[in-house]
């Protein structure tokens, strides 16, 4: 029986592009998740290391060499624990809480371009899962939700700090991702695309080889912003130790911890993905670096992974050195000062584009 | 006059002068030596001297020192020593460990060199029992912690009474008999 009378050769060869298609993105989605968790395990470990270096200590040094299955040791804990559920909680949105929270964080993977695009036996991969138009909308529509997680899982814990340390972090995500969003718009002016891959390749074709360079000011800002978005130190109002003893999950332990865990790290990678997607030129390097011979051999990858963990070290450096902000302070800092700074470094940005294609349609 | 500071004041918020200052000092820092002792592999040095766990001294014939004076119960602060007498002998010589603080006092009160303070911190256990010192316990630790000469040097290097001989020091007026 010939195959061809059942199924036309167009079909069948459309079907197993589209199989194809689909294993390529299932195998991408794989990798993105394994090497994300990955980078979670060794984050948590050379937050610790650096942390105790900074502070004159050796941080963990017994779990294999100089400490390096310590974040495997952790987790394997993590798993045994008691899953404890306070007694008054609200169960179902006890439950629900974490999850939300980690897949909100998580799903911002997906968007994050990694490299430039290469071709498999004529199959174009670009090293993103979804390369949607709207990727930086995307991420703070995710991070909006995110904060959906912190806040339901201060409420269902039926409990003061958890209940405070939920609240705190709403108002300060809400108060952050403006300032975050403000100061990403002149990336966008500049850019002209919301395309996170587009913004790259903008930013590779520009005269400064990133936006860190004429953006400086959005820069900051986005740093500061990051910082308070990921509730880390100096802005951890939501976990604040010595006030709520751990914030919005406080009551949780064992696995839905693991999972308020896992999402706060990734949602560290993907601040620092966007700071070196945005400002930093993401798997790119500017063209006055490119001069240097043979750096062209170099695969985009390393860049963006360096960028990556640049900003990570910078995250433990500040957490290693400031003390907490106090929560007015915190407030201030956001409504008062951010907001109107990025509001002007709009303003000059667009001035300056304005001025710009003028004369050059002149 | 005024202006000035409040302008050095905006310079110094805007250029975040004094936060980078405190990263030049936590990144100085992260090259330094860390300053932690890994405890079981690494031991901090144990300064000569030191005040550890007690042991009843033994003499060059392996008996105990001890007389049963009562001299180191005495001056105990927190009175931890317990000594009891019976037949001439030291029936009982037990020390609370878990109340001592330590202070070396029974060290210096004895006359006879007989109680000492070992270089031994680690004795820790999960039964008081274990913890509260008897005689014979007491008497090992010398043989554990500071056998052969080093009992002796270490006792007259740090605890020696202040005089070995409880004589009359040659130029105190003495009562020799009556004049004839």
């Amino acid at each position: 029986m010939d195959i061809n009378n059942i199924i036309s050769p167009e079909l069948l060869d459309a079907f197993i592009k589209f199989g194809i298609n689909l294993l390529i993105i299932i195998l991408k989605i794989v990798i993105v998740l394994a090497i994300g968790l990955l980078h979670v395990a060794y984050a948590t470990y050379f937050e610790r290391k650096v942390i105790g270096h900074m502070q004159v200590r050796l941080g963990p040094m017994r779990v294999g060499w100089h400490g390096l299955l310590q974040p495997f040791a952790d987790g394997l804990k993590l798993f045994f624990k008691e899953d404890l559920v306070p007694a008054n909680a609200d169960k179902v949105v006890f439950y629900i809480a974490p999850i939300i929270f980690m897949a909100a964080s998580m799903v911002n993977l997906s968007v994050i371009p990694f490299s430039y695009s290469f071709t498999i036996a004529d199959f174009k991969i670009s090293p993103v899962i979804a390369d949607i138009n709207i990727g930086l909308l995307f991420i703070f529509a995710m991070a909006g939700i995110g904060v959906y997680g912190i806040f339901i899982a201060g409420w269902a814990s039926n409990s003061k700090y958890a209940f405070l340390g939920g609240i705190r972090s709403a108002a300060q995500v809400i108060s952050y991702e403006i300032a975050m969003g403000l100061s990403l718009v002149g990336v966008m002016i500049m850019a002209g695309s919301l395309n996170l891959t587009d913004i790259v390749r903008a930013q590779e074709e520009s005269v400064f080889g990133m936006f860190a360079i004429p953006q400086i000011v959005g820069f900051v800002i986005f740093t500061i912003a990051a910082v308070a978005e990921t509730n880390r130190t100096p802005f951890d109002m939501p976990e604040a130790e010595s006030e709520l003893v751990a914030g919005y999950f406080t009551e949780y332990s064992g696995f839905r911890f693991a999972l308020f865990f896992l999402g706060e790290y990734i949602a560290m990678i993907i601040m620092a993905s966007m700071a070196t997607i945005c400002f930093l030129g993401g798997w790119t390097i500017p063209w006055y670096i490119k001069v240097v011979p043979f750096i062209k051999y170099v695969p985009g990858i390393v860049w963006f992974l360096m960028k990556v963990y640049a900003f990570f070290f910078f995250f433990y450096w500040i957490r290693a050195t400031l003390p907490r902000y106090r929560y007015d302070q915190v407030m201030g800092i956001g409504w008062k000062i951010l907001i109107p700074v990025a509001l002007a470094n709009i303003l000059v940005t667009g001035l300056v584009k304005i001025i710009i294609t003028t004369l050059n349609g002149v | 006059m005024e202006c000035s500071v409040t302008v050095r004041e905006i310079i110094k918020r805007f250029t975040f002068i004094e936060i980078f200052q405190g990263m030049a000092l936590t990144l100085r820092k992260m090259f330094s030596h860390a300053v932690t002792i890994q405890y079981p592999k690494e031991r901090r040095h144990i300064a000569p001297g030191y005040r550890g766990q007690h042991a009843l001294a033994k003499n060059q014939a392996g008996q105990a020192k001890c007389v049963g004076c009562g001299l180191c119960a005495t001056i105990c602060p927190s009175q931890c020593i317990h000594i009891s007498r019976a037949k001439g002998q030291v029936d009982k010589y037990e020390i609370d460990i878990l109340r001592c603080i330590y202070c070396g006092f029974c060290v210096e009160a004895c006359p006879y060199g007989a109680v000492v303070l070992t270089e031994n911190y680690e004795y820790s256990d999960y039964k008081k029992e274990n913890i509260y010192m008897k005689k014979d316990k007491l008497l090992s630790n010398w043989d554990k912690y500071m056998p052969g000469k080093k009992g002796e040097e270490y006792f007259n290097k740090f605890w020696r009474p202040l005089s070995e001989d409880f004589g009359t020091p040659p130029g105190q007026a003495v009562y020799k008999g009556k004049k004839e």
